[in-house]
């Protein structure tokens, strides 16, 4: 009789605890997963092209976040500094998100076509050469690593299985044309990604070395694309004060 | 290492099971070092980067998840494994559940820290905070879990004593908690069933949420509940006097462990969340205060009328500066968690300098005193010399005002001058600035961390001349029922 | 139903609520607690658990 009791309190104790724990996570969390305007539809945001997807892994691959913000405050300083400030839209095809909560080194938010790729290219070999009192350590083999992209299809599948709207089909390419226009569109077809990442890498030459396929073309390719997606120009100031 | 369970098991051996203890015992002194030693390292590497080397595995990119892989969840984790062990056997009287499974929760975790260490290394990486391992070292360390879970529970289900001890509570808490947190946070699409890489499930703001879920709750429970677990047992054990009011931490464990979860998006204020999840996480992140020092204070007047311990022992010392550091950190988070405040020290060095005042001063010194009450228990002898725990003390000390002093005033002068104007409306200070501005302090803060590294070496060699005089199994006397070291050995 | 089930997806009313819920939760386990004499004396025993384990083992030797 008495173990029973005694049973019964542990089993109590695991269950209310378990409640008390999980009230705070479900009311914060749940929520913006059903709510419509948490993440605003915003023109001109899309998903990552084949390139700068494998760019963004190196990214991660390499910890950068722990160093560079990707989320621009609304604050004036920021804004002089780093540009408008970040929409929740921007990050929406980020798996994960890459925010960050350090800036050792400076917010990349909008980094994006502030420097050519001939300075990020030099910036990322051998930072000091340019910035001489700069802290971040020098990356000289991305330059010197082949690009591998052989998996290329599978890591958009599985961002396709997220919910990326990469396209497997015919239907889905259409799809995405009328969404995101054809010019995008073509880029997001998982059939056609490798031939896609070899044409952006030769158009772009973003490691300013036309003979290779390296690291560094994807990584700047990345860098380059960071925040230049939406067009601020075209909208008042006050507009995006409902999508933060 | 001493030899383990042998057949020489006498009496306590057949009581409890030490074994398992003392292997964590061992392993946190391990992971302790070498996490340590590898945050010394990345810290001087922010300070010279030529440490790096144009090495690609021990950048400050890749070694930053290795330094926080192995203090967090190779360091506490083992000491939470543990103290958590020995505890829930001793306040039950009774054996752990089942030696078997409890051997796999040992080897299981250790297995798993060293290949997220590598992993990190080697550049996988989910790109989470604090979760930086890939999906299959995630499915080994929930295994490990589940049986860490079982034991837990199966051992206070055989327990003699009919109340469960409060401590027990908050171990319980922390197991329940870190297994919620991490299935959530790292649920992940895999590429391929033969490729580390994945895609986390969730992206952008959701993703964001459930990151700083995570990673605020880590400290909450992992980092917070648990060694509250080990301050419950731990600090009246080496007072020799019970607790100052258990009424008190029934309501320090029902409060606590509600009102952390609201608080997670603290985090990500003024970035791209809506504005009333930051809101009430400032609330609740403010009620926070009130737990925290209900707990730090009936940790603290335990002590009460037996001062002069801190004076003669200096394993009550580190105890009790450990929930003075507590006191002071969980004032700090509250103060930050303030959206003007937030504004200013967010991004900056003083993040870093908040969490390793929690980290060393909360975390590592009520471990210390932990584990410098039990090694003498697990091993059936004094410690091989109370003079080294006393300089350990001091060099710990030391090594964390440093620490925090220097990521203050850096913190503050990065938040100050990036958000200063000259006359004409323009920004002041270009970023590299503040950047070349901090460099002294980084300095300051290698050399803190160099301290505080010293002394982890010194408890390493302290205890391994303890356990080599010492022997497992046979009953100490003079130990046990005395709960205080002699007079004259300080 | 439906009704009584979008009533609790508007934050103004649930946020009141479970204000009040876990308001009122607090206070019971405060006078849970502290209420009775007896239960506080209970309760205030418990806390000698881990130091009365030495003695069980002395007698076990």
């Amino acid at each position: 009789m008495k173990h029973d009791k005694i049973e019964r309190n542990l089993g109590i104790l695991l269950v209310l605890t378990m409640v008390a724990i999980s009230v705070g996570g479900m009311v914060e969390i749940i929520p913006l997963f059903f709510i419509k305007e948490t993440v605003e539809k915003v023109e001109g945001v899309r998903p990552y092209k084949p390139l700068e997807l494998r760019g963004r892994d190196i990214y991660i691959r390499e910890g950068c976040y722990l160093c560079h913000s990707q989320m621009i405050r609304p604050f004036r300083d920021e804004a002089l500094r780093y540009g408008h400030y970040s929409l929740a839209a921007e990050s929406k095809y980020d798996h994960p998100f890459q925010w960050g909560s350090k800036r050792t080194g400076p917010d990349l938010a909008r980094v994006g076509g502030k420097y050519s790729n001939d300075w990020q290219t030099q910036h990322l070999i051998a930072p000091r050469s340019l910035v001489p009192q700069s802290v971040m350590p020098n990356y000289p083999w991305l330059a010197t690593t082949d690009l591998d992209y052989s998996d290329i299809n599978l890591r958009m599948r599985a961002l396709r299985k997220t919910g990326v709207p990469y396209s497997e089909s015919q239907a889905e390419y259409e799809r995405n044309v009328e969404e995101f226009g054809a010019d995008v569109a073509k880029y997001l077809h998982i059939p056609d990604a490798e031939k896609n990442l070899i044409g952006q890498a030769q158009q772009g030459n973003y490691d300013t070395n036309p003979d290779k396929l390296s690291e560094m073309d994807a990584l700047v390719a990345y860098l380059q694309m960071l925040g230049t997606l939406v067009d601020f120009k075209k909208y008042d100031d006050d507009y995006f004060v409902k999508f933060r | 290492m001493a030899a383990t369970g042998t057949a020489a098991a006498v009496n306590v051996n057949e009581q409890y099971n030490y074994d398992i203890v003392r292997k964590f015992t061992i392993m946190t002194l391990v992971w302790g070092a070498i996490g340590m030693f590898v945050g010394v390292y990345i810290a001087s590497e922010l300070a010279w980067p030529w440490l790096n080397f144009d090495n690609p595995y021990i950048t400050f990119g890749r070694l930053r998840p290795v330094h926080t892989g192995a203090v967090i969840f190779g360091f506490g984790g083992s000491a939470l494994f543990a103290t958590s062990y020995y505890v829930v056997q001793r306040t039950s009287q009774a054996r752990l559940f089942s030696d078997g499974l409890a051997n796999f929760t040992f080897w299981g975790w250790q297995a798993a820290i060293v290949f997220a260490a590598l992993g990190n290394v080697l550049g996988h990486s989910q790109g989470r905070e604090y979760a930086e391992m890939e999906w299959p070292i995630d499915l080994l360390i929930l295994f490990v879990w589940v049986a860490y879970l079982t034991v837990f529970v199966g051992t206070l289900m055989k327990r003699k004593q009919p109340h469960i001890y409060v401590a027990n509570w908050f171990y319980l808490a922390f197991i329940l908690a870190t297994a919620l947190l991490h299935v959530f946070n790292n649920l992940a699409v895999p590429i391929d069933l033969f490729s580390m890489k994945s895609y986390s499930l969730f992206s952008g703001v959701q993703d964001a949420m459930t990151q700083w879920w995570y990673g605020h709750n880590a400290v909450g429970f992992f980092l917070t509940a648990a060694f509250l677990g080990m301050m419950y047992y731990f600090v009246p054990k080496q007072a020799g006097r019970p607790v100052y009011s258990y009424r008190l931490s029934v309501i320090h464990f029902w409060a606590i462990i509600f009102l952390y979860m609201w608080a997670g998006s603290h985090h990500l204020h003024w970035t791209a969340i809506p504005d009333w999840t930051s809101t009430l996480a400032a609330t609740f992140s403010i009620m926070l205060l009130l737990p925290s020092w209900g707990g730090m204070i009936n940790g603290i007047l335990t002590l009460s009328g037996a001062w002069d311990k801190l004076r003669t022992d200096p394993i009550m010392r580190f105890l009790i500066v450990a929930l003075s550091f507590y006191g002071m950190s969980t004032f700090e988070g509250p103060m930050m968690s303030l959206k003007d405040v937030n504004a200013l020290s967010h991004y900056t060095d003083w993040t870093v300098g908040h969490v390793h005042s929690g980290a060393l001063g909360w975390v590592a010194m009520v471990s210390f005193g932990s584990l410098y009450h039990l090694v003498p228990r697990l091993w059936n002898t004094p410690m091989h010399s109370i003079k080294l725990i006393n300089v350990h003390f001091w060099l710990a000390t030391i090594g964390i005002l440093l620490y925090i002093t220097a990521m203050w005033i850096s913190g503050i002068m990065q938040g100050l001058m990036w958000r200063a104007f000259d006359d004409f409306g323009n920004l002041q200070y270009s970023f590299v600035e503040s950047v070349a501005a901090a460099h002294p302090f980084y300095i300051m803060r290698a050399v803190g961390g160099a301290f505080f590294l010293s002394g982890m070496l010194l408890m390493c060699y302290n205890v391994f001349k303890t356990i080599r005089k010492g022997s497992v199994g046979v009953e100490a006397v003079g130990i046990e029922g005395e709960g205080k070291l002699s007079p004259n050995a300080a | 139903m439906t009704e009584l089930l979008l009533w609790f997806t508007n934050f103004e009313n649930t946020k009141p609520l479970a204000l009040l819920i876990f308001f009122t939760v607090f206070c019971g386990i405060l006078f849970y607690v502290y209420g009775s004499k007896k239960r506080s004396k209970r309760l205030e025993s418990y806390k000698n658990i881990p130091l009365e384990d030495d003695d069980i083992e002395v007698k076990g030797k």
